[in-house]
């Protein structure tokens, strides 16, 4: 909703759906628009004490930011506080705890094993991804941030979201042999990003590093060769380009394929031993099935999506729903499962994985015949890119961990005036305290692995 | 009545010594034989076999780079982490804080003067051993309630309160479940158990199968070590640590030596569970062609393996699931076992 400059108040849509209590403290955090009858309007993404809002425009970089000693000696003084009631104990899980998967702070208040209230504190990694991409040109300076959101090798996949809504800011049109090698990239980083949250998961609920953590790692180390056989790197991938990947295959491609094909095939087999040590073993059932509950109109509600959506029956999946790439081409399933449960939410993601080989496979298949001379990697880009003033734009891929989005409103420059991400870590993280209050701190555990998480894309 | 000279005697006797003098210096003499045999075994134990097991079944390989299969990684582990600084929180409740690390190695070294290794390897034999074994082991509980509470840390309590509510549940049956092999022996004396199973049970082709417990009553020797594991306090009961959750618990704010002594404690802990285990049901040190002693150590090893593969392959139960599992099946079971065993032993024997 458009507000004016000068007195920049909204009206908050947070009775209507409760995602916007987060998606309304962000605003307000780096822009600076007050939302009338928000039930909490704190800064999110920034210290309590940061003075101005950084992605205003009005806002001065230069003014040196003063806090003084006197005033916030113990920046941690809210975090002692005692939870009122003598029966509740107040605990702070994080930032610094094995099972937050990053520096999330959970502010838990336990009544016993059992958690009463709880409320995640973010802004730890906050890297101001939003402000260094609108420094960069849209041509080639933006492409290696998205790398560094989802760091945990969902590198193409984030890649793809800025690719995707650029292209169609500029209208270019992508060569289908390369949106082939991007589909197949994307699954290959879909299974690496899977896989570790199968292993950090069971990690959460086992303790300690035990086998199951052992074998994702393995297995995922293979995909991850691949992809650096692909890219050149394994981590901060930079492949794609505006209008294409940034080179073909590796050669010999037929090692290539050959490599990609034997982990293909080898995969069944994986799975088939994670099924029997994980979905099949009676603790782990014990554990998961019915706790962390998130029913679909709770989940929708909060805007959860990819995996954490899917396991509570929402059949909603971007590469069908909104189809990019090669996806509408291709023959793979959405995966739905409706338990709701940490169990589905575990299920939905190991019977992704068994997708995206299929789509894989099916990708090298096509890459395999494809003529060699029309193997077009790029189209035709003009070197500056400068989209009309005041055109917008929102585009959304089916990230590893679910709607990843990103708007861009232009200036008539070659920079983006105002760059969005709509993280999908950042609404499912919304959902712990609907998963968690009344469960056992156990179960908090267990939930918050089973919503995957990576801290760089929710804070940026 | 004594089976067998026990080693205080046997050390005062080859030095000559007689009297009261032969007694103490017997005893302080086999006592610190004992306690280094242990405390070698958990040197092995912790910094090296411990790595060595998870990482096979894990798929990697572990320590291999200092000494021969990484075996000196025992002494550069003793190194760093005896030169670590001790950190000692603010709000401590000292000295219940620094005597917590000393009890619970202490209490489980304890519990192996009573327990016959083979050879004459024994330090006491007294009329109740058995209940001597289990009284020292349970001291263990007493330093882990002083080190969560001493802690003055939320995690450390909450670890806390978990090993003290898990002691209670399954501490019962595992005492239930030895009483049933009591029954049997007809003796609370280590000796004499060990020298009731040595009996031939049947012969099969040739092969005396001794009247080892574990075969007599299975069931009540899967019992034990169920019971055992939730004692010790491994996966799936490793509740009290439990990193993921209450980030180690009891241990948090451990650092340095205390560190090192509440780990040492807890492995020394995982052979007396194993030695009590093998001197009830699988005959103590017992064992074909090989001295006692050497099968005693293998047993003991047996259940340390056993441990950590528990601990690599299952997952945790969750604090409510395991208090009911303790109360509602293995009291039940145990006492079902209990009772069983009496009417067989009354109307058999």
């Amino acid at each position: 909703m458009p507000t004016s400059k000068d007195n920049p108040v909204s009206q908050s849509a947070e009775p209507v759906f409760r995602t916007a209590d987060w998606h309304e403290r962000e605003a307000y955090d780096l822009v600076g628009i007050q939302y009338e009858d928000h039930p909490d309007l704190r800064r999110i993404l920034l210290p309590d004490t940061w003075q101005g809002h950084p992605l205003g425009l009005d806002y001065d970089q230069d003014r040196p930011q003063i806090a003084t000693l006197r005033e916030h000696a113990n920046p941690l003084e809210g975090d002692h506080r005692s939870a009122g009631d003598s029966n509740t104990m107040y605990i702070n899980i994080g930032p610094h705890h094995p099972a937050t998967h990053g520096v999330l702070h959970v502010e838990t208040v336990v009544d016993g094993e059992q958690v009463v209230d709880l409320d995640s504190d973010i802004g730890y990694l906050h890297r101001c991804e939003e402000q260094m991409c609108q420094q960069g040109t849209y041509r080639h300076q933006i492409m290696p941030y998205p790398d560094r959101w989802d760091y945990i090798s969902a590198g193409l996949l984030n890649e793809w979201a800025y690719a995707r809504t650029a292209e169609d800011l500029a209208d270019i049109e992508v060569p289908e042999y390369a949106q082939i090698i991007r589909t197949m990239g994307a699954e290959l980083c879909r299974i690496a990003s899977h896989m570790i949250a199968l292993g950090t998961f069971a990690l959460d609920v086992y303790g300690d590093f035990t086998a199951i953590f052992m074998y994702a790692m393995r297995d995922r180390e293979i995909v991850q060769n691949i992809l650096e056989d692909l890219t050149g790197q394994r981590m901060m991938f930079n492949y794609f380009r505006l209008g294409g990947v940034v080179w073909d295959l590796p050669e010999p491609r037929e090692e290539f394929f050959e490599k990609i094909r034997d982990f293909i095939d080898e995969l069944p087999q994986a799975l088939e031993e994670y099924h029997d040590m994980i979905t099949s073993n009676e603790i782990l059932q014990a554990r998961t099935v019915g706790t962390g509950v998130l029913p679909p109109e709770v989940a929708k509600s909060y805007g959860a999506t990819g995996p954490v959506a899917r396991g509570s029956g929402i059949d909603y999946d971007l590469r069908r729903d909104d189809s990019y790439g090669y996806y509408d081409e291709l023959d793979w399933d959405v995966v739905v499962e409706d338990g709701c449960d940490n169990f589905s939410r575990l299920l939905v993601r190991m019977r992704e994985v068994e997708e995206s080989a299929k789509i894989i496979q099916q990708c090298v298949d096509l890459l395999e015949d494809w003529p060699e001379d029309e193997r077009n990697i790029q189209a035709n880009v003009p070197r500056t890119l400068k989209p009309e003033e005041d055109t917008e734009i929102y585009r959304a891929v089916e990230g590893a961990k679910g709607e990843l989005g990103i708007y861009i409103r232009a200036d008539g420059t070659d920079k983006p005036a105002r760059f969005k991400i709509r993280s999908p870590c950042f609404s499912n993280l919304q959902t712990l305290p609907e998963m968690s209050e009344g469960e056992y701190i156990p179960d908090m555990i267990a939930s918050l692995g089973s919503l995957d998480i990576v801290l760089g894309e929710v804070d940026r | 009545m004594s089976l067998q000279a026990v080693l205080p005697d046997t050390i005062s006797g080859l030095l000559g010594l007689e009297g009261i003098l032969g007694d103490v210096v017997g005893g302080l003499v086999g006592a610190f034989l004992i306690a280094n045999i242990m405390l070698i075994m958990t040197a092995f134990a912790g910094p090296w076999a411990k790595r060595k097991i998870t990482a096979a079944f894990g798929d990697r390989i572990a320590v291999n780079r200092i000494g021969p299969f990484g075996l000196l990684t025992i002494v550069t582990d003793a190194v760093r982490l005896l030169s670590k600084e001790l950190i000692v929180p603010e709000g401590v409740d000292r000295p219940a804080w620094d005597l917590a690390p000393m009890v619970i190695p202490f209490s489980a070294l304890l519990g192996f003067a009573v327990i016959p290794m083979g050879n004459g390897i024994q330090l006491a034999d007294p009329e109740t051993g058995l209940a001597f074994a289990f009284a020292a082991a349970s001291i263990a509980s007493l330093g882990i309630v002083m080190t969560g509470y001493a802690s003055n840390n939320k995690f450390s309590l909450i670890g806390a309160l978990r090993a003290v509510a898990s002691n209670i549940a399954y501490e019962i049956p595992l005492v239930v479940t030895a009483a049933s092999v009591v029954i049997f022996a007809g003796s609370l004396r280590m000796s004499e158990i060990v020298a009731v199973q040595a009996e031939p049970l049947l012969s099969v082709a040739g092969v005396t199968i001794p009247t080892w417990f574990a075969f007599v009553n299975p069931f009540a020797f899967a019992l034990f070590i169920i019971a055992n594991l939730a004692e010790v306090g491994r996966n799936p009961f490793d509740i009290p640590e439990a990193p993921t959750e209450i980030v180690a618990g009891f241990q948090t704010e451990y650092s340095s030596v205390y560190f090192v002594l509440i780990y040492l404690g807890e492995f020394i802990h995982i052979f007396l569970g194993g030695a009590i285990a093998a001197t009830l049901f699988l005959g103590g040190p017992a064992g074909p062609v090989l001295p006692g002693f050497v099968w005693f150590t293998i047993k003991i090893w047996a259940f340390f393996l056993f441990t950590q593969w528990a601990r690599s392959a299952i997952p945790r139960l969750r604090v409510d699931q395991f208090l009911e599992i303790g109360w509602k099946g293995m009291l039940v079971l145990s006492f079902a076992n209990l009772v069983l065993t009496a009417i067989i032993v009354g109307v058999i024997v």
